[in-house]
């Protein structure tokens, strides 16, 4: 009878479990384009709905602030008027792109959307610009030459500069939205703005966050090299394979512009991802390290005391992951770890 | 308790444990088949969801009145034609796996696959 206890307890409590995988816990997701691009926001819990909805009013509100295709924005005020007295989210951003700018020694710079402009990755009318354009345009760029106090946020722009934090205002809205989460009551979410993945709290299932790097060298971008368990990170990717176009000398020329040469930034990297706290940081840098190359990149990790992760992914194919990463990565190619 | 008495207590015992199996297995097989799906979505609204497992075409209705033509077929998801001005969408290749997505940003069209969760699955990626 005992033995018969007890194989009726284990039925008993094998039952629950069995239904458990059927219960659909609250999740609610939500779909929108700003910034240019795809987001998708998804929240569980209680209030799962409450906080996707305010997220997503989050994002329009940055992106009706930060656009530079919209007359009305904040920045493009700034930019017609070449001087402000700058508050709140325009504030913060100037202050983490200068930051950024110091930190990577001008690889990642605000001010580098006339270039943009040149190459016509802002219209998506793709040209080769000549030597000579090139070099009266990088007159205009550089964030040394714009003043700016952090006392009174009295900015003004150098001789027909433009502010565009494009390079970092994805990362900082995903940074917006873990303050959103956090005023709900949700187990967790997870957002991806145009690529730019952002972790927070739980998964319903107690497993961690899981988080796919794209694979650069796949021509329809439908598959992965790499994953990484994230938990309560931001993990952005830079590659060279996200826009590109061929000139007319049959040439391939990407989107990510080196600020001191006015070219597409040529690296020994094909994509940087980086896996931080902070959003904002990991945008700026995932730019800025693949401008730098591994060495350089690899260098200012170490200098800045290692407080975030990077995979980078150099032409050879080879996966240059840093030490914090080691446990919660998996890959098929081949790789190093590096500390 | 007799040697019959014991006997009874042990088939009862087996009987409980093979249902318990069977409504396992029953489960299992249950939640696979119910598996993949293709979710269309524009503007961020869903607008279809299909069944990964069934052939079958589907023609979108994008924003701005343009069209890109869905295919599904042997468990792969694909964009075979659009009218939109990049046609990035069609280039994006086959999707099968959960978590997977094309966008046409022009016509604000996503087709995802969602719900064959497996082990290996992801919540995103990176790119
Ligand atoms: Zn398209």
């Amino acid at each position: 009878m005992k033995r018969f206890l007890t194989v009726l307890f284990i039925v008993i409590s094998l039952v629950p479990s069995v239904f458990a995988q059927g219960r659909t816990e609250t999740v609610f997701t939500q779909e929108i384009f700003a910034m240019d691009t795809y987001m998708s926001v998804k929240c569980y819990g209680k209030e799962a709905e409450e906080a996707a909805m305010a997220a997503v009013r989050e994002i329009q509100r940055l992106d009706s602030l930060l656009s530079t295709g919209k007359e009305t924005s904040e920045v493009s005020r700034v930019n017609s008027s070449g001087s402000a007295v700058l508050t709140g989210d325009m504030k913060e951003l100037m202050e983490l792109s200068l930051m950024a700018y110091e930190k990577t020694s001008g690889a990642f710079d605000a001010t580098i959307f006339p270039l943009m402009e040149l190459w016509g990755f802002s219209s998506k009318e793709f040209r080769v610009p000549g030597k000579e354009e090139i070099e009266e345009t990088l007159k205009k760029t550089g964030s040394d030459k714009l003043s700016y106090d952090s006392e009174s946020g009295k900015l003004v722009l150098g001789e027909s500069q433009r502010l565009d934090f494009g390079g970092i205002a994805k990362g900082y809205t995903s940074m917006k939205l873990k303050e959103v989460f956090s005023s709900f009551d949700i187990d967790g979410a997870i957002v991806s703005l145009g690529g730019n993945v952002q972790t927070y709290g739980a998964k319903p299932d107690g497993s961690p966050w899981r988080c796919g790097i794209q694979d650069p060298f796949s021509s329809s971008g439908q598959s992965v090299i790499a994953a990484i368990e994230a938990d309560n990170l931001a993990v952005i990717t830079s590659g060279s394979y996200e826009r590109f176009f061929t000139g007319e000398d049959g040439k391939t020329y990407h989107h990510i512009i080196d600020p001191s040469t006015g070219y597409p930034a040529e690296s020994d990297l094909v994509s940087v991802t980086i896996v931080s706290k902070n959003g904002a940081e990991a945008d700026a840098l995932s730019t800025a390290c693949f401008v730098m190359g591994k060495e350089k990149a690899v260098k200012l990790w170490q200098d800045s005391g290692r407080e975030y992760e990077m995979i980078l992914i150099t032409k050879d194919g080879t996966l240059h992951i840093t030490g914090g990463l080691k446990d919660s990565f998996q890959t098929n190619s081949k790789f190093e770890i590096i500390y | 308790m007799t040697t019959s008495g014991k006997k009874k207590a042990d088939i009862i015992l087996i009987a409980a444990l093979l249902l318990a199996a069977l409504l396992f297995l029953l489960f299992q097989l249950f939640s696979r088949q119910s598996g993949a799906v293709v979710k269309v979505s524009v503007g961020g609204e869903v607008v279809k969801e299909l069944s990964l497992s069934r052939n079958q075409r589907y023609e979108i209705g994008g924003v701005n009145g343009g069209f890109n033509t869905l295919v599904i077929e042997n468990g792969q998801a694909w964009i075979e034609d659009a009218d939109c001005p990049d046609a990035l969408c069609v280039h994006m290749g086959k999707i099968s796996f959960e978590g997977q997505s094309i966008v046409c940003l022009p016509h604000q069209v996503v087709v995802t696959v969602e719900g064959s969760s497996s082990e290996s699955s992801l919540d995103a990626v990176a790119k």
